[in-house]
């Protein structure tokens, strides 16, 4: 489903390149998760693989069911299939949820609206994820606690129904019954569509407890170092990220 | 220097009445509001190339207002408002947003006065323009107060729509021109719930 190959990225208008030569493949079906310590260039990658603005490829290629989204736009990369639950979504003040999710949505179906269907799927969604009713009226983000905000991003998933999900540390701020139920949200959602790929981001296994993983791979320094299945996940939750470096650099010199 | 023409129009609401006004303006206006006490004011006005002058009097005790004020500019604009607190316990909350077009002048000059005598008074203001092209713009938010007992806030922001939250409309596949339309709506529209106001301001997007 999405294939990176050999990429490159830097900070727009600077010399700092964050991603080094990272390839990765991740099939229909697949969950994987990438795991590395701070500042090595998880988010960049996510972003990166959304059309963020302020990132720049500057080798190698990203494709999408073998279609290069390069060059794509970010609404054109969303109408492919491609969702992105952000770590700290964004505050939009004065528009509505439910105003943004009808937009959205007649925008990425390019059709009218289905409103009795559409009204249907949110109360659906919102008591699947303990949400109150009168969320959908309040504007997007606006005073959401974190928790809130991570569930509105499911929420979104649900609706706007995408086929690769990047879940940038979806984790992160959320509590141990607020996880549960956003990950109990997702397992159903990929119940549903078996063919949705998840790459998840996180620092912690944590998650992936609850979402099982086909892959697992460290990051770190712009590129994947290891790859390995959920075992590797727990090793390197007791062990720390540095014995992965020391292990590398001791495969190296051998 | 052009002298401007303006229509007058003096608004008394009285006694212990509350009244909610709806205003689509293509004209430039003085309007004098003038409260007396118990009574409250809410307004949602839009006004569309023009130049409006307001002022706004608490004139009884517990008076209130609530003023939205949304403008388009396709050329050089100016809004003044005033609020004179002349009562204890009034209060007013002013929401001032203007859309720059075009590469014009659009100037806010927004005042809250509490003199002396009044007492335990709210007053606060809340402004922003933006500029959709280079326009020159201009707030100024003014507070004068004369008296220890009172709450009161100001905000000003000049600028453009923020690329992270277009970026985040345009991750869930709304086109930038399609997002661009959702910020100027909800923008403009400055919390009124009024679905002709929708419609109203909708024609007027349209045209931008």
């Amino acid at each position: 489903m999405l294939e990176l190959k050999n990429i490159y990225v830097k900070v727009k208008d600077t010399d700092k390149e964050i991603i080094k030569n990272l390839s990765l493949k991740i099939g229909k079906g697949e969950v994987h998760a990438i795991m590395g310590p701070n500042g090595t260039g998880k988010s960049t990658l996510s972003k990166t693989l959304m059309g963020y603005y302020k990132y720049e490829l500057t080798k190698g290629d990203i494709l999408f069911n073998g279609k290069s989204i390069k060059n794509l736009e970010v609404d054109e990369r969303a109408k492919c299939g491609i969702f992105l639950a952000m770590q700290d979504p964004t505050v939009i003040n004065g528009v509505t949820n439910s105003e943004f999710l009808k937009t959205a949505k007649r925008e990425l179906t390019n059709e009218p609206l289905d409103y009795f269907d559409f009204i249907k799927s949110i109360e659906k969604s919102l008591d699947s994820l303990n949400f109150d009713y009168s969320m959908i009226h309040r504007h997007v983000n606006k005073n959401f606690s974190g928790g809130e905000k991570k569930k509105n991003e499911i929420l979104q998933i649900q609706i706007l129904k995408p086929k690769f999900i990047i879940l940038d540390e979806i984790d992160s701020g959320l509590d141990v019954d607020s996880l549960k139920i956003v990950c109990k949200n997702i397992s159903s959602y990929l119940k549903e569509n078996k063919d949705t790929s998840i790459l998840i981001i996180t620092h912690y296994p944590r998650i992936l407890e609850y979402i099982k993983p086909d892959y697992v791979h460290i990051m770190n320094n712009g590129k994947i170092e290891k790859t390995g299945d959920i075992t590797l996940a727990l090793e390197t939750e007791k062990s720390g990220y540095n014995s992965i470096n020391k292990m590398n650099g001791k495969e190296k010199n051998e | 220097m052009n002298k401007i023409e303006r229509k007058e129009k003096f608004i008394t609401i009285s006694k212990n009445q509350e009244i909610e006004l709806h205003l689509f303006d293509k004209e430039n206006k003085n309007i004098i509001y003038s409260l007396e006490k118990n009574s409250k004011l809410i307004v949602y006005q839009y006004g569309f190339d023009i130049n409006n002058n307001i002022e706004i009097q608490l004139n009884g005790e517990n008076s209130e207002v609530e003023y939205h004020y949304s403008l388009i500019g396709h050329q050089n604009t100016q809004y003044n408002i005033l609020v004179l607190h002349n009562a204890n316990n009034t209060k007013s909350n002013i929401y001032n947003h203007g859309l720059n077009v075009l590469n014009n002048k659009m100037d806010f000059n927004i005042v809250g006065k509490v003199p002396k005598k009044s007492k335990n008074c709210i007053c606060n203001q809340e402004n922003q323009i933006i500029n959709l092209k280079n326009g020159n713009s201009t707030i100024l938010p003014n507070l004068l107060i004369d008296q220890y007992e009172v709450v009161s806030n100001h905000s000003a922001y000049i600028g453009k729509f923020k690329d992270d939250i277009l970026f985040y409309l345009m991750s869930r596949g709304i086109s930038k021109k399609r997002g661009y339309e959702l910020l100027i709506k909800s923008f403009l529209i400055n919390n009124s719930n009024k679905q002709e106001d929708l419609i109203n301001l909708e024609k007027e997007i349209s045209k931008i």
